[in-house]
């Protein structure tokens, strides 16, 4: 039997997806080992609202910390509490989603309880009593099994890998009170800036929509921009030929002498791919080339290549992304 | 011995005198600010570059007009010497004559040579007062370049030739009856002073006598202080000037990096240059030919090889009279002048100090702008190594200050870890080879067997998909010859050269002895390889670091091929009009111009090779030289689109390259022009004749 | 100031990893190391700060086999002071068993800050740097891709999911570097002649207790690169389902 504590992470006052995907990864391991789940929520006055849809995920109890305090990410009394609720509870796994917050918040709590972690993971099982789990090394080119032989073992699961299913349990609800003043944290967050008016870097952008000399011109970019704001979290660049041209400043170029990007997804539209562009993006997780010439050396290293006129696709891989967005 | 007699007596020794004051300080200042080097051996191809580039004027003639002009004052020079030693002879002993010591025959011809010359030298001061004064060329305008030194200089030979012509031509007048045929100047000109004294003729030829023998003292000792020093260097400076040979001619210097004691490499100021540079900065004259050549400069960035001389010479002007305790230094008005002479600072002793030739008179963006084409090399009609500085400078900025520009970090962080200046898997270096059926060197050591010839493959024909398929064609040509070849595969390496054209000798020798390590691992001997900078690399600079193979470029090698008949080809196929584009490192580095055009032709037919006006050792470089393949060029026009343009203007069908970097360039100024024109390595082009 | 940097020797990732015969690590033969990326901003970061303030002493510490040397002389060739060595056969995944090891090493060190990269490229796994700052019980922020010091008060900024957090904090305290903060210096030949004269001190490494071990390692299957999927506007609608079921990335 395997208890579980699953870590549901907040932002405003809203469970975010990766939340509910530690629940639904909680649930899945309770069911097989015939254990429950209790899922965790931090948050200001009236996050408790938050427990029915833990429940309706599969969160058999939640505990509930409400303070004015948890309202924006408070590391140092996050990690006071989860530790204490986990030392008080007797779990064989904890998940946390592997996150700006989960990847800041999990640590402390393994080091606070002395207990193995491993962070970015794609599967987990049980085997008997030795929880083994995947977790891809090298940059993603090697996957790795790793068994975590700690009381409880503590892992942070990787986005988009546990899709939420709904399980109803009876979610009860139990309040957890901070350990010590939560105001007397010395790493305090001041402030936090969401989205909007600031342009997403190059180099952080998860999506990045890139041209070279097949877009003919500066004005034709407006239609990657498009593209850029149908993913919501894209930013635009560019190849040497075309900011060598001052179609775009040369602070947007992608490649040996640009920026050298990784993104999880790399869209390259009327790019040939010479060397010194291919130096800078290839490593990209998903590449996906547009291209009118088929012998281009991009559709090479692309996952998936359309052989078009960009004129026509990209406008419509715009709408059809919109559309994909808003279906959730 | 009469009063002018002694007074020219006095007057020559003081000349000489302050001369040989200044000579002397030129030199101690030379030698005792520069790091030694020797310059003594092989004085074979010493004397005979200082026959060819000094006493003919080779390079001079490259100039179509200058040239000429310039040839001309140089041997009226050299002819009219000998006058004008017999008339400082004749101030010193009266009444002395070649006439007493030369046999007569001779000594008319010496006449007449002098009077022939000293005509050739006016006229051609004339036009060259002229050029400056009026039409005013290109390369000899620039920032402060003084045309104000050049215009004296030209006036004063003017007023020697002058001077000389009426001295001859009093005397003729004085005794016409002792004058011969061989005085043709002479002769006609003494007409115009038929009806004057004897008296008045006297003075005439007395006054051009003192006036021609003082000026020719006050020109010597005027050329201490003037750009025109070059009157006196440019022959020494040919003579011990490498560019030409002896040695390898564009091998860069051979750096010790494990020396006992060395503190600095490179050099950021006049003092780690070695006195060569500094021989070159004195002969310098500021014509500008190497400036007019420069790929950098022609497309408008802020590269002057010119510049780098006057500079350097400006710098250790500056310098030299304090380090060398030399007080009694006169004001180098002319010598500290000249381009970026506000950069100096005469003033105090600690600015001066303080100051260095990094920086202070060479901005960092002049030195990453240098494609090293060596076309101011090639150009330079006195033999001057800009070249050798600009590396020199490159050197201390990596290896010293670890300041470049941004971009080409990751190309040398890429060298260091994966062997190529592109973050590629090495594990990828053979993929192009897939199902061709090409043995690497290690499965054929392990079958027992050897190449006839190993193929370096390179970077770019490794991983550049345009330059795949050079190395795919180049190999193909090799299995159609039937000749026995390998690769290496995952043990191919960079050569270096971007790393060692970037200032940074020390990734270069890494990368250069483990080559050399794996070369010699296999016994290679002969190396093929389609990359210019691997084929000059290899062959040319292995050696400084114990390598030794001959390397032969594949266009050399398929000109052999076919010449032995090794190759089956169409021999057919449609009339093309191709312009052949001449890589720097084939070419101006190695002398390579021929073998490619001839493997067009023999491979072609039909082809007809038209020429761009910059071509051979001419030609414009296409601008990825120097490690400028790694560097952003957002300044000016860009070199390869200059090139392109030019090529295309042949009105030709093909481009053709024999060099995988010129391909990139070429063929992506090409790209940029509608129609597009097909840019061709010429392997390729031969791969496409072959009849299997 | 005195600043310790915690620096990883990782191998080159541009290459294609294969499984060394025992099966739970990459066979190692042929591949280059280097500093990992994210600790060698940490090392410039320090270095940012030495450059303005000369008084500032950067030590640099790397647990695993002597092989590290290589990796602590390269940050001493950019310009830190000496080195430390942890020595261990090999570097442990669990990184608790490592933290354990460096926070022993830092505790009594008197430093004001303790940098790490974020995480390093081969585990992946980015949790030492976090789990020294809560055994010291320092003020620790993670990620960071900003820093302002000011006396004894720090400002960072992290980026999170669709955002940045601006984080406030005293010193002393551990921060772990993100992307973007600096770009580290290419050492030159100088530094690196320079490094050789370095101090560099080796200790055996005192590593935690191990809960975490990699049990088996194995290559993700082939991306089938140079897929086309069809052509012009018809192949959208499969490319966007492709890039929603199959690379999880819509």
């Amino acid at each position: 039997m395997a208890n579980v504590f699953a870590f549901a992470e907040t932002r405003n006052g809203e469970l975010r997806k990766i939340g509910l995907e530690a629940v639904t990864a909680a649930r899945r391991i309770a069911d097989e080992t015939g254990g429950k789940v209790d899922a965790f929520v931090a948050g200001s006055a009236g996050i408790a609202a938050r427990a029915d849809q833990l429940a309706k995920y599969g969160a058999d109890a939640v505990i509930v910390a409400e303070h004015a305090e948890f309202a924006k990410y408070n590391p140092e009394a996050l990690a006071a509490i989860v530790a204490e609720r986990v030392r008080g509870g007797s779990y064989r796994v904890v998940l946390f989603p592997t996150s700006a917050l989960g990847s800041d918040l999990a640590p402390r709590v393994a080091a606070k309880l002395g207990v193995g972690l491993v962070t970015d993971v794609t599967e987990i099982k049980l085997d008997g009593d030795t929880v083994v789990v995947k977790h891809p090394v090298n940059i993603g080119k090697v996957i790795a099994t790793v068994k975590i032989a700690s009381h409880p073992a503590l892992i942070g699961i990787r986005a988009n890998m546990f899709t939420p299913v709904e399980k109803p349990h009876a979610g009860t609800v139990e309040r957890a009170e901070p350990v010590g003043d939560p105001a007397a944290s010395r790493v305090v967050v001041k402030e936090v800036k969401l989205g909007g008016g600031a342009k997403l870097d190059l180099g952080e952008a998860p999506v990045i929509v890139s041209g070279g000399r097949g877009l003919k011109g500066p004005e034709n970019f407006k239609m990657l921009e498009d593209l850029a704001a149908a993913f919501g979290n894209a930013a635009v660049g560019a190849t040497r030929v075309v900011t060598d041209e001052g179609w775009r400043p040369h602070s947007d170029q992608i490649g040996q002498t640009g920026r050298l990007v990784s993104p999880q997804l790399y869209i390259a539209v009327g790019i040939s791919g010479a060397i010194q562009h291919l130096a800078g993006m290839r490593t990209s997780r998903t590449i996906v080339a547009i291209n009118k010439d088929k012998e281009a050396p991009i559709f090479k290293i692309a996952d998936y290549g359309i052989v078009g006129d960009l004129f026509e696709v990209v406008p419509a891989l715009t709408a059809a992304v919109k559309e994909a967005k808003s279906r959730g | 011995m009469t009063v002018g007699h002694g007074v020219f007596i006095v007057i020559v020794v003081l000349a000489l005198s302050f001369f040989s004051y200044n000579a002397q300080r030129l030199i101690r200042y030379m030698m005792s600010i520069g790091q030694p080097e020797d310059r003594t051996g092989d004085p074979v191809t010493r004397i005979r570059n200082l026959f060819l580039i000094g006493l003919a004027q080779k390079k001079i003639l490259r100039d179509a007009v200058a040239g000429p002009l310039h040839a001309s004052v140089f041997w009226g020079f050299v002819v009219l010497t000998i006058g004008t030693a017999e008339i400082i002879v004749q101030g010193l002993v009266p009444g002395f004559s070649y006439a007493a010591i030369l046999p007569a025959p001779i000594y008319a011809f010496y006449i007449l040579s002098q009077e022939l010359f000293a005509l050739l030298v006016l006229a051609a001061v004339s036009v060259l007062l002229y050029r400056r004064i009026v039409v005013k060329p290109k390369r000899l305008q620039g920032d402060k370049v003084h045309s104000g030194d050049a215009i004296l200089i030209l006036s004063m030979i003017g007023a020697l030739m002058v001077s000389l012509i009426s001295l001859g031509a009093f005397s003729f007048a004085l005794r016409p009856e002792s004058g011969t045929m061989f005085q043709p100047v002479s002769l006609a000109l003494s007409h115009l002073f038929s009806g004057m004294s004897a008296g008045t003729l006297e003075a005439g030829r007395a006054t051009s006598w003192w006036f021609h023998a003082l000026l020719i003292l006050v020109f010597l000792n005027y050329l201490p202080y003037s750009k025109h020093l070059h009157v006196l260097t440019s022959l020494p400076n040919t003579y011990l000037s490498n560019t030409s040979g002896p040695g390898v001619k564009g091998a860069m210097s051979y750096m010790d990096l494990e020396a006992e004691g060395a503190e600095h490499f490179g050099a950021s100021d006049v003092t780690q240059l070695g006195w060569k540079s500094l021989l070159d900065s004195y002969s310098c004259t500021e014509c500008g030919r190497c400036t007019a050549v420069c790929p950098a400069n022609i497309t408008g960035k802020p590269l002057s090889p010119r510049k780098i001389m006057i500079n350097t010479r400006q710098r250790l002007m500056e310098l030299a009279p304090l380090a060398t305790g030399d007080f009694g230094e006169f004001e180098h008005h002319v010598l500290v002048a000249g381009e970026g002479a506000d950069a100096g600072d005469s003033g105090t002793t600690a600015s001066v100090l303080g100051n260095t030739l990094l920086d202070n008179y060479i901005t960092e963006e002049e030195l990453w702008a240098c494609t090293s084409c060596r076309a101011c090399v090639e150009e330079c009609p006195v033999s001057i190594d800009q070249l050798d500085i600009i590396n020199e400078l490159r050197r201390d900025l990596v290896l010293m200050e670890s300041r470049f520009p941004a971009e080409i970090q990751p190309a040398f962080e890429s060298l260091e870890r994966n062997g190529s200046p592109w973050a590629f898997d090495p594990g990828d270096r053979a993929k192009w080879a897939e199902g061709m059926d090409i043995p690497t060197m290690a499965e054929m050591v392990e079958r027992g067997e050897r190449p006839e010839v190993l193929f370096w493959v390179g970077c770019m024909g490794s991983f550049d998909d345009r330059a795949k398929k050079i190395a795919v064609a180049f190999a193909r040509v090799l299995q159609a010859a039937k000749v026995k070849f390998a690769i290496l595969g995952q043990e191919e390496k960079c050569n270096g050269d971007p790393a060692r054209r970037m200032g940074n000798e020390y990734l270069y020798q890494m990368l250069a002895r483990d080559n050399i390590e794996t070369l010699d691992r296999y016994g290679v001997q002969t190396i093929v390889t389609n990359c210019p900078h691997c084929f000059h690399q290899i062959g040319n600079e292995y050696p400084q670091l114990g390598g030794n193979y001959d390397v032969i470029h594949h266009s050399t090698y398929i000109e052999r091929l076919m010449e032995e008949n090794r190759l089956p080809l169409k021999g057919e196929g449609k009339a093309l009009t191709v312009a052949y584009h001449d890589s720097c490192y084939l070419g101006r580095y190695n002398d390579i111009y021929d073998a490619p055009r001839e493997t067009l032709k023999r491979a072609l037919p039909m082809v007809t090779l038209v020429e761009p006006p910059r071509t051979r050792s001419k030609a414009l470089c296409c601008g990825a030289g120097g490690g400028r393949m790694w560097m952003e060029e957002s300044v000016g026009k860009r070199i390869n689109a200059e090139r392109t343009e030019e090529l295309l203007a042949t009105g030709a069908d093909v481009l053709a390259v024999a060099c995988p970097f010129c391909m990139t360039m070429i063929g992506d100024g090409a790209k940029a022009q509608e129609p597009g024109v097909p840019v061709l390595d010429i392997s390729e082009v031969v791969a496409q004749q072959l009849a299997v | 100031m005195k600043i310790a940097v915690c620096i990883k020797r990782v191998p080159d990732m541009d290459v294609r990893f294969k499984i060394a015969p025992i099966g739970n690590a990459v066979d190692e033969a042929g591949l280059k190391f280097d500093m990992n990326d994210f600790d060698s901003w940490a090392v410039e970061a320090a270095l940012q700060i030495k450059d303005k303030d000369a008084a500032t002493e950067v030590v640099v510490v790397s647990l695993g086999p002597d092989a590290v040397q290589e990796t602590i002389r390269k940050a001493l060739a950019m310009g830190a002071d000496r080195g430390i060595e942890l020595k261990s056969d090999r570097i442990p995944f669990d990184g608790l068993a490592i933290a354990h090891a460096l926070a022993t090493e830092l505790k009594d060190g008197g430093f004001d800050l303790i940098l790490f990269g974020k995480q390093s490229a081969d585990s992946s796994n980015g949790v030492v740097g976090a789990m020294v700052g809560e055994l010291l019980g320092l003020p620790l922020v993670t990620s960071i891709s900003k820093l302002e010091l000011a006396g004894q008060t720090g400002l960072a900024k992290r980026e999170i999911e669709g955002g940045q957090e601006f984080v406030e904090f005293p010193l002393p305290a551990v921060l772990t570097i993100d992307q973007g903060l600096n770009t580290a210096r290419y050492p030159a030949l100088k530094g690196i002649m320079s490094a050789k004269k370095k101090p560099l001190e080796i200790k055996p490494a005192q590593l935690g207790e191990q809960s975490v071990s990699v049990v088996q390692m194995e290559l993700p299957p082939e991306r089938a690169a140079g897929r086309i999927i069809g052509e012009g506007v018809s192949a959208v609608p499969e490319l966007v389902r492709l890039l929603q079921t199959e690379a999880k990335v819509l």
